[in-house]
């Protein structure tokens, strides 16, 4: 448990990509949250993660660095992190927790620290959202059920749960046991339901959504493939929209749309949301308002299911 | 000798801290002369000064490699009652237990101290060479130096020496005190008690019976057989599994010797080797046996297996023994060969409608609605624990979709569809549309050798070679039909296994060596696309296949643990039951008199597992053929001018062994030497002191302590 006592206010990561491409994502994030409980507080001063795929496999030392620095911003805050990408929870929290439990690693990084007049001592927790969503302790299934004014009623959904949030499975920690499931996990599901939508299983769920580790940057015909057969999947069971709890990968699935059809001529036009803008939605927030304009695939088709 | 200088400084040190920090401590000191001197005091035959002998062993290098052996003997001499200290290269071989004799009887010694190993190991050996050399076997205490110590701080010599002379003087401390103790001899029960009737436990009871021993076969399910009434063929031999094992299950229900008792459980046990009490659950079955019913006065009555009253019971449930797949009533048997021929009523399913009661008619009068759970009691001298194993739930390794895949089904599900006396007449069909496959993936190690924590660390040992047989099987009965094996490497260990290994390889099975990653369902075909990476190949696999049999790993059936604690039996981390020793002693467990057969000791295949129930049968028969066992002197005794009669030692003692009587008009406490086990419990709470543990007597033990404590400064 983090010493800081307080279970309804973090301080909020946004990370890079929310921010930049998705910022209905930040809006609705801080607004939903709030109704169900939750503030959301920014932290000022935060710089990037930094990217798990990109900084890890280069030099280790740096991911430590910069991701303690961002942990010792919000242990000045004495409140917990919470974060809406599973990259960003990739490296906040488990460097956070490398940290805590190896005291060389720490000595090292506090060396680092030191020349910018920053500590990390170990006193805080890093939560993803949607962890704080289903997990009852902080908000839960059934608040967020009750926070719906507009119900999604009859639209498809589909979950794309991403990788960093819930593997390497033998370095994550969750209190809820279902959220340590990495093969066939039914909790996002749970949400979606929640918020009067139908969730829908396809195939290969768990499948990358073919932009981590790197692998957009590097080689994004590669890249782009696996989207490509996700897609294929994804319009197999009629899904209405795909939900995310990482605005990494609903880069790759929405742009990635655009990227495909210059790339190989196929066309998709599957809306994908982040989970908080679907929140947002259901909660009676306008589509301006969540900023889905901006979103690379049009949300209209969907829009109109659920308005 | 710097060292021998530095270690007792070490020691004073020691001593002033426990001055200052732990006054409570030093009054342990202070007491401690005082039950010394008594302690000889029930006992008391002798007070004559001790003499102990202190005998070292290098083990070769395994204790003589890691400490200064010079050093530790030089400290012994200056030890109190240290006459003689010597070394060995192996105290246990036959010239160094001379040693020791020639010791005892040129120095007069009173008691023997060896420094080795542990006691596990070789304490019934120095006993007898004590004894051999004139003294009791009693006069002697181990200092063990290897496992405790050598073995643990194989780098740290100077941490080792210091810890052997602290384990040389604590065992002196002990031996200087011990006492002649005289074991007891008691009668064996001529009874043999089997736990399990699978082919370990049948094949232990035969040769049980066959000895002529009086055999007890309790068997929880309702027909003996075990797994291996379930399997199709045999490997490497492909013999048919039922027509090798029914002429067993037959003799077990014709001997004279054994009685067999299905459907039941044992419930508890008490006593000790060669006096077992064992109380038997035998769960109402609601079915007479001819004899059960004769017993009532329904003389030719009771169930002659005709299965009348199964074709009017409308209660419909799923037949366990074919994995499901077949449908059973609420009264059945589960196979057409079971032993005993007789009708089980599954009570949790059964309506009592009493249709079956009307169909058996008033001559046979078997079955019984209104049946209850009777308890059995039995005395048996030794017994042969055979448990068995389940098959690990494999939809916990979710990425294979067991459970949601329907072509992806176990190696058990597949010996059931490929048995001409299976749910499907031998006819291996898709669960999706009972289309015959033409591809069938077999993936092996699937929750073996599992490191992830969600299925097991250990190999299950058979699957390699039972996935070999099936692929076969296939390739035999299916024309075209291609099994692709994913195997980690195929252990093929046994007498002709690898001949069988080349075989199959032979008859065309393709063998992928890579672990199967996941497994995906075409939901338009239902076939099964299996995502491997081809270790030999170094490439990705992506294979479509018509079905999936994963080899699932085994595990303890889930009673084994209630079983083994009743019969004070430990468990190793995985779950299987433990031997008394790995090599040594691979059928005998730490309690004597209760042995351990077949897969319940650890994975492994059925010659091996007849192999082990004929050892347990024959080493669960030798006390009772000897006709009576020694039982350690390690009871508890009543000094009878201190015990106040309070009773509060009768209540606390977990093996019954102790009772009030009155005696020269004055309560005390009796115990019943051969029920005590030496726990300590009484002795340790008796308010009086009137209670003498012996070999671990109070003056004995902290003497131990002190020695320890106050580094031999008594």
């Amino acid at each position: 448990m983090s010493e800081t006592g307080a279970n309804n206010k973090f301080a909020f990561y946004l990370g890079c990509i929310a921010p930049n491409r998705y910022p209905g994502v930040e809006s609705a994030s801080i607004k939903a949250m709030k109704k169900l409980g939750v503030e959301l507080v920014p932290l000022k001063g935060a710089s990037c993660c930094p990217a798990p795929g990109a900084f890890g496999s280069i030099d280790l030392n740096v991911w430590y660095a910069m991701a303690a620095r961002n942990l010792v911003l919000a242990e000045q805050m004495k409140m917990d992190i919470a974060l809406v990408c599973n990259g960003c929870y990739k490296s906040i929290w488990e460097v956070n927790h490398k940290l805590k439990h190896n005291k060389d690693l720490r000595d090292g990084v506090n060396e680092v620290l030191k020349e910018i007049d920053m500590e990390y001592k170990g006193s805080i927790n890093v939560y993803h959202t949607a962890e704080l969503l289903y997990n009852d302790k902080f908000i839960g299934v059934e608040k967020v059920r009750d926070s719906v004014t507009n119900p999604l009623k009859g639209a498809r959904i589909a979950v794309h749960y991403g990788c960093h949030l819930t593997k390497p499975h033998k370095d994550r920690e969750f209190e809820k046991e279902v959220m340590l499931n990495t093969e066939n996990p039914t909790w996002m599901e749970e949400l979606v339901a929640a918020l009067g939508a139908t969730p829908v299983e396809y195939r290969n769920k768990m499948q990358c959504c073919g932009a981590g580790g790197g692998v957009r940057g590097y080689d994004i015909v590669h890249a782009l493939d696996i989207t490509n057969e996700k897609l294929y999947n994804l319009e197999a069971v009629k899904a209405d929209a795909l939900t995310d709890i990482c605005p990494f990968c609903q880069l790759q699935f929405d742009r990635g749309q655009i990227e495909i059809k210059e790339k190989f001529g196929v066309t998709h036009s599957l809306p994908v949301l982040h989970f908080a803008e679907l929140l947002g939605l259901a909660q009676g927030m306008s589509p301006q308002e969540l900023g889905l304009d901006l979103h690379g695939i049009s949300c209209e088709s969907f829009l109109k299911k659920v308005l | 000798m710097a060292e021998k200088k530095k270690a007792p400084a070490k020691k004073t040190e020691k001593k002033q801290d426990m001055k200052k920090e732990a006054p409570v401590k030093q009054e342990v000191k202070k007491q401690a002369p005082a039950p010394a001197a008594k302690a000889a005091a029930p006992g008391a035959t002798t007070k004559q000064e001790a003499r102990i002998g202190v005998f070292i062993c290098h083990c070769g290098t395994n204790i003589a490699g890691s400490m200064d052996i010079p050093a530790v003997q030089d400290y012994a001499k200056t030890l109190p009652n240290v006459a003689y200290v010597d070394n060995y290269k192996y105290m246990c071989s036959m010239p160094g237990q001379s040693v020791i004799n020639k010791a005892v009887k040129e120095q007069k010694l009173t008691g023997v101290v060896v420094a080795a190993c542990s006691p596990r190991l070789h304490e019934p050996t120095f006993r007898t060479a004590t004894k051999e050399a004139g003294l009791n076997p009693f006069r002697f205490e181990m200092a063990n130096i290897r496992e405790q110590n050598s073995w643990v701080h194989m780098h740290d010599r100077e941490g080792s020496t210091a810890k052997a002379k602290d384990a040389i003087r604590i065992a002196v401390a002990k031996a200087a005190l011990l006492q002649d103790l005289f074991p007891k001899s008691v009668p064996v029960e001529k009874a043999a008690m089997v736990v399990g009737a699978g082919v370990a436990g049948m094949q232990a009871a035969l040769d049980l019976a066959s000895a002529g021993i009086k055999t007890y076969l309790i068997e929880s399910d309702m027909s003996i057989g075990g797994r291996m009434s379930q399997l199709d063929k045999t490997f490497p031999t492909l013999d048919c599994s039922q027509c090798i094992l029914t002429p067993k299950m037959v003799d077990v229900g014709r001997s004279q010797n054994i009685e067999l008792m299905t459907w039941s459980e044992v419930d508890s046990v008490e006593g000790y080797i060669g006096n077992f009490d064992v109380t038997i659950r035998k769960k109402a079955r609601g079915v007479m046996t001819p004899a059960q019913a004769e017993a009532k006065g329904i003389v030719g009555g009771g169930c002659n297996g005709c299965g009348d009253c199964e074709n009017v019971c409308p209660v419909i449930k799923p037949n366990e023994f074919e994995v499901g797949m077949k449908p059973r009533k609420a009264i059945y048997i589960n196979h057409p060969q079971v032993v005993p021929l007789i009708y089980t009523i599954d009570f949790k399913a059964c309506v009592k409608c009493g249709l079956c009661v009307t169909a058996c008619g008033p001559e046979k009068r078997a079955i019984d609605l209104e049946a209850k759970d009777e308890f059995v009691k039995v005395k048996v001298g030794t017994a042969i624990l055979a448990t068995g194993y389940d098959i690990f739930p494999i939809e916990k390794k979710e990425e294979w979709g067991y459970k949601r895949h329907e072509n992806v089904i176990t190696s058990l599900e597949f010996e059931r569809l490929i048995c001409a006396s299976g749910p499907t007449g031998g006819h291996l069909v898709r669960p999706s549309d009972g289309e015959t496959p033409k591809r069938v993936a077999f993936v092996l190690c699937a929750g073996s050798r599992d490191n992830t924590g969600v299925g097991k660390p250990y190999c299950s040992r058979f699957c390699c070679m039972y996935s070999l047989k099936h692929a076969h099987q296939i390739i035999e009965k299916i024309p075209g039909c291609i099994p692709y094996i994913f195997y980690m490497d195929i252990r093929s260990f046994g007498k002709a296994y690898e001949e069988f290994y080349y075989r199959i390889q032979d008859e065309g099975a393709k063998f992928i060596r890579g672990r199967v990653a996941n497994i995906l369902e075409d939901p338009a075909t239902k076939n099964l696309h299996v995502f491997a990476d081809d270790t030999l190949l170094d490439r990705p696999v992506d294979m479509e296949v018509d079905m999936v049999v994963l080899a699932a790993a085994i595990e303890p059936k889930p009673d084994t643990n209630r079983t083994r604690k009743l019969f004070g039996v430990s468990c190793s981390q995985d779950g299987w039951l433990l031997e008394a020793h790995p090599k040594l002693n691979p059928c005998g467990t730490t309690t004597a008199g209760v042995f351990l057969a077949g897969v319940c000791q650890g994975p492994k295949d059925i010659p091996d597992t007849v192999a082990q129930a004929e050892g347990a049968a024959s080493a669960a028969s030798i006390p009772i053929h000897k006709g009576e066992v020694e039982l350690e002197p390690y009871f508890a005794t009543c000094i009878e001018e201190k015990c106040a009669g309070c009773g509060m030692c009768v209540n606390l003692c977990p093996y019954s062994a102790l009772a009030l009587i009155e005696k020269d008009g004055k309560k005390v406490m009796q115990v019943t030497e051969a029920k005590c086990k030496g726990c300590g419990t009484c002795g340790g709470f008796c308010p009086g002191g009137a209670i003498w543990m012996n070999h671990f007597a109070t003056p004995q033990v902290v003497a131990q302590i002190d020695a320890f404590l106050l580094g031999g400064e008594q």
